[in-house]
């Protein structure tokens, strides 16, 4: 199971520009995998992402336009991203020079293997 | 907020405004109170303590006699609310922290605050000071004597 | 480990009830509840079996008032007494600032209360407590029981307390001699508190 998921960070964390991929627990916000560069922490960046999909999950309820399917935070140095799925999600944080579009797309294919 | 050290406070606070816990509790590795922040509502904070440091202390035994490193944390997940129980050192010992949440937050970011929390306290904490002498008058016997006279109603 | 705090002028004392299995440690401390205003004690926690053996540990938090200037608190503990708890009597035991050994008075118990106190002494040296100078009083309960069945005061003195402690004779059940014992281990503990010691590691 874990080793699956890990072959599907690793082909997230092999995009220039990835600098982590995550899968994380929607529940409680704990890593079920991750693939981190050195120097980052995992733990901190799956309860952000966990944390940051749960609130998104509440408010589109409320909007009325359904689950969201994926989360773009873009910050001046780089982006945060998630992809909820139901009891897990996958969580990236990418440097400016990534190719956005092209990770974007890269998770939203993995995420539907999550379930 | 309640603190035995006032250099405890700024941490703790910062610690549960950061995590949205609904309660925190830092304890001595025997279940004295050290610190209070949060709502506490009709909880009997003494024996929340007492069993809480038991349940730190067993865990960790346990891990020890099957041969694991003591677990750091130990989480009990509810219905309504979580615990998150850990211990830490401290430059004054080994403290236990005792975290009542809810779903305001979560477990994970409860521990990353945590380690922040166990971070902040050690550089808050100011050297040790020379133990006080003469903690008791001369006479506390009299006076220990008549309060446990009054305590048993003799 | 007492915790002094000089800002709130408090002092916490955690004081163990030790000794063999239906000795009497649970029946101390249901008596000292029962006796103590309600706003001077705290909730008494049990973790038993279900036949009323203790398990882990018996809790009660009791207020002293003011002793000195410091709003003065207990916290007592029992161990369970079986052989076979050891691991969780040295949990319990862990930061004491002081034992109460409560010894079953019958003769036939002799033998456990040696070996009690023998564990007692093994687990205090175990966690780096000097125990020439640690507190601890012990009680000889059971002593309303007919007199053939038990040992006099004099008998377990010399049976039991080579160490020469301050030994109360005890009838947990009704009371008598858990007060003077509870006195004893009290003045102990705030008397080395007083002269700058500290409790069990
Ligand atoms: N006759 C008599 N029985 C006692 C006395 N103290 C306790 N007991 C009884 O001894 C049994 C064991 O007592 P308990 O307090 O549970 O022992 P523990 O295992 O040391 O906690 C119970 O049935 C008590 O009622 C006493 O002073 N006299
Ligand atoms: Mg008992």
């Amino acid at each position: 199971m874990t080793s699956q998921f890990q072959a599907m960070l690793d082909g997230l964390t092999r995009l220039r520009g990835v600098r982590g991929a995550l899968v994380v627990s929607l529940e409680d916000g704990l890593v079920v995998a991750e693939s981190v560069m050195g120097g980052l922490k995992g733990g901190a960046l799956a309860a952000i992402g966990a944390t940051l999909a749960g609130r998104a999950v509440e408010l589109s309820g409320r909007g009325g336009f359904g689950r969201p399917r994926f989360l773009h935070l873009q910050g001046d140095d780089g982006a945060l991203l998630v992809a909820p799925g139901h009891d897990l999600a996958l969580v990236a944080l990418a440097g400016r020079d990534v190719p956005i579009g092209m990770l974007r797309l890269e998770m939203l294919r993995t995420a539907e293997r999550l379930g | 907020m309640r603190a035995v050290e006032p250099w405890v406070v700024a941490p703790l606070r910062a610690f549960v405004a950061e995590s949205s816990a609904r309660l925190a509790l830092l304890m001595t590795s025997s279940g004295q109170v050290v610190a209070q922040h949060g709502f506490v509502g009709a909880l009997d904070l003494m024996s929340v303590a007492a069993l809480g440091a038991g349940i730190v202390a067993s865990s960790s035994e346990l891990a020890v006699t099957v041969g694991w490193e003591p677990f750091r944390v130990v989480a009990h997940q509810g219905k309504e609310q979580a615990h998150f129980l850990a211990w830490f050192d401290t430059p004054r010992g080994r403290w236990i922290a005792l975290v009542v949440f809810g779903s305001e937050t979560k477990l994970g970011l409860v521990r990353v605050f945590f380690e922040q929390l166990v971070e902040d306290l050690a550089a808050a904490a100011p050297p040790e000071e020379e133990p006080r002498r003469e903690v008791l008058a001369a006479d506390f016997e009299r006076e220990l004597n008549a309060s446990l006279r009054a305590l048993f109603g003799r | 480990m007492s915790l002094v705090n000089f800002t709130t002028r408090e002092i916490t004392c955690k004081i163990v009830y030790y000794g063999p299995g239906r000795s009497g440690k649970t029946t101390n401390l249901q008596y000292i509840y029962g006796r103590v205003p309600e706003a001077r004690r705290g909730r008494m926690v049990s973790l038993a079996t279900q036949t009323d053996r203790t398990l882990f540990f018996d809790f009660l938090p009791i207020d002293l008032g003011v002793i000195s200037g410091f709003t003065t608190r207990f916290q007592l503990y029992t161990v369970p007494g079986q052989v076979y708890y050891n691991a969780t009597r040295k949990l319990v035991l862990q930061g004491a600032d002081g034992v109460v050994f409560v010894a079953d008075s019958q003769a036939r118990r002799l033998e456990d209360n040696l070996e009690s106190l023998q564990n007692l002494q093994a687990n205090l040296l175990g966690q780096g407590v000097d125990v020439r100078n640690f507190p601890v009083v012990l009680q000889y309960n059971k002593q309303d029981l007919p007199a053939d069945l038990i040992l006099t005061h004099a008998d377990l003195d010399d049976a039991l307390n080579f160490r020469n402690y301050r030994s109360f004779p005890g009838d947990a059940l009704r009371g008598a001699g858990v007060f003077e014992t509870l006195k004893g281990i009290s003045e102990l503990v705030l008397k080395r508190l007083a002269a700058g010691g500290a409790g069990a590691a």
